[in-house]
């Protein structure tokens, strides 16, 4: 059995806030300032989902929140729209994580690509509801593929970067629980 | 396994449960603030982006810096293309230039040259070149206008700036010029300011060497070298050339004429020196019979 110190949680939430905030300055830079042909796929995104599935404890709800809803601001979207999603989703996967690292790679790969798509889809409908501009459906639909090809370079970036993989079965988690 | 899961679970999952619910909930009570109370909640955002961008900066001159490094690296890769099509384009424009030039000066030529007057009394004849000697070692050049034009030996030949040579060779309907560079060619010149008298002397190189200066020490580098009218060669006072000395301390003349292009020449016509032959009679007649030829005269300069 492997005991993960408390040190390592730590320092990965903070490596997960860490991350979130390299993106958002990435994405303020003033690099060019002609309008982009093809929107960035979201990262902060993919990354939450691919550590939401793996290891639930190092993406607490509280943290995707913090990182969403500052990129919210941010970006000029509407704000706690897109955090609200993000988490929720985030909370579906961890609860499906369990499941999916029985499974192969491509079903965990559907399963994130259907939630995105429903996320994707869901904050098109209530911003329509609540009757916010929007994003033309070109873009977006342009961006949520981007998100979904980027997701196994995600996974496979953040393991060799920190080593993050699925549990196995009978591992604990730091507070003392088994996965 | 399954029961002992759910068992673990009911002490964390409904406390995160409740979290991440609560989390979701206070997003949506954000996100519908917003859409209640727009500019309180885009003050918000305002101060939110004050405070927070401002922070990055630390950051993002890192990353700027990095990107910018990247951005200049390609521009590097791009360099030696880059400078390829710089020198292709300012070969270019070289060669515009020196048309631009090249056209100047024959402007500044044919402009000069249309002052020619159809009378037997012109100071001048203009000819075109035809063709140089076709020998490296003969610096000269063939001219269309000869003895039918009233050519002689030994007339000056300038083009529109500076002295070229002088009419060795005439034929019926074309004359031979020496240039000054052909290493027969000596012609008697001043220097000016100073005044010096010398020799130039042709060297079959670009820049004839300038020899039997009296004193020396008084010549600098740039002075006029214009012809002087000893022998009766030449006309005085004919642009040559500017002083310049070789690396090996020897004065030579670079020649004012545009040795390059030797296109439409003139011919100065020479009518000769007055020359006092005897003490008694110093204001020579102008129709008197002690005129001398000028042929002579340049056959005699040319021994």
């Amino acid at each position: 059995m492997i005991v993960q110190s408390g040190l390592r949680l730590w320092g990965m939430r903070a490596g997960y806030l860490g991350f979130g905030l390299v993106v958002i300055l990435v994405h303020l830079m003033p690099g060019t300032f002609m309008p982009a042909r093809l929107p960035a796929p979201d990262f902060i995104m993919a990354l939450t989902f691919a550590w939401a599935t793996r290891r639930p404890e190092y993406v607490p709800s509280i943290a995707i929140a913090c990182v969403v809803v500052l990129a919210d601001f941010l970006f000029q979207r509407p704000p706690g729209l897109w955090a609200a999603l993000v988490v929720s989703g985030a909370a579906f996967l961890k609860t499906r994580g369990r499941f999916l690292r029985d499974l192969p790679f491509w079903v965990e790969w559907l399963n994130v690509a259907i939630i995105m798509l429903a996320l994707h889809l869901g904050y098109r409908l209530v911003s329509s509801l609540l009757m916010i501009p929007q994003a033309p459906l070109s873009l977006t639909i342009v961006q949520v593929s981007g998100t979904i090809m980027i997701y196994p370079l995600v996974v496979v970036l953040s393991y060799a970067a920190t080593g993050l993989r699925k549990s196995t079965p009978g591992e604990l988690d730091p507070t003392g629980h088994r996965q | 396994m399954a029961k002992e899961r759910i068992k673990d679970d009911d002490y964390i999952g409904p406390l995160r449960r409740l979290l991440t619910a609560v989390v979701i909930l206070v997003l949506t009570v954000l996100l519908l603030i917003w859409r209640i109370d727009s500019p309180r909640v885009e003050r918000l955002r305002a101060q939110i982006t004050d405070t927070v961008v401002p922070s990055f900066d630390i950051l993002m001159t890192p990353l700027n810096a990095t990107v910018n490094l990247f951005r200049d690296f390609q521009s590097y890769q791009r360099v030696v293309q880059q400078n390829q099509e710089l020198r292709r384009e300012l070969q270019q424009m070289k060669a515009w230039k020196e048309a631009a030039l090249q056209l100047e000066q024959e402007n500044a030529r044919l402009l000069d040259l249309n002052k020619v007057r159809l009378d037997p009394r012109l100071t001048h004849v203009t000819g075109v070149v035809m063709a140089d000697s076709g020998s490296p070692f003969r610096q000269s050049v063939l001219l269309n206008v000869g003895a039918r034009d009233g050519l002689m030996d030994g007339w000056a030949t300038m083009d529109g700036i500076g002295l070229v040579g002088r009419i060795s060779g005439v034929g019926q309907n074309t004359s031979r010029v020496v240039l000054l560079t052909d290493s027969a060619s000596r012609i008697p010149a001043i220097i000016q300011p100073s005044g010096q008298r010398a020799l130039v002397q042709g060297d079959n190189s670009p820049a004839p060497p300038i020899s039997f200066v009296e004193n020396r020490d008084i010549v600098r580098p740039g002075d006029r070298v214009v012809s002087a009218g000893d022998g009766g060669v030449f006309p005085a006072g004919l642009l040559i050339g500017q002083v310049a000395q070789d690396p090996g301390g020897r004065l030579r003349v670079r020649l004012a004429a545009d040795y390059e292009r030797l296109e439409f020449l003139r011919v100065l016509r020479s009518h000769g020196t007055e020359v006092i032959t005897d003490p008694g009679a110093l204001i020579v007649p102008q129709d008197s019979p002690g005129l001398r030829q000028p042929g002579a005269s340049a056959a005699e300069a040319k021994q």
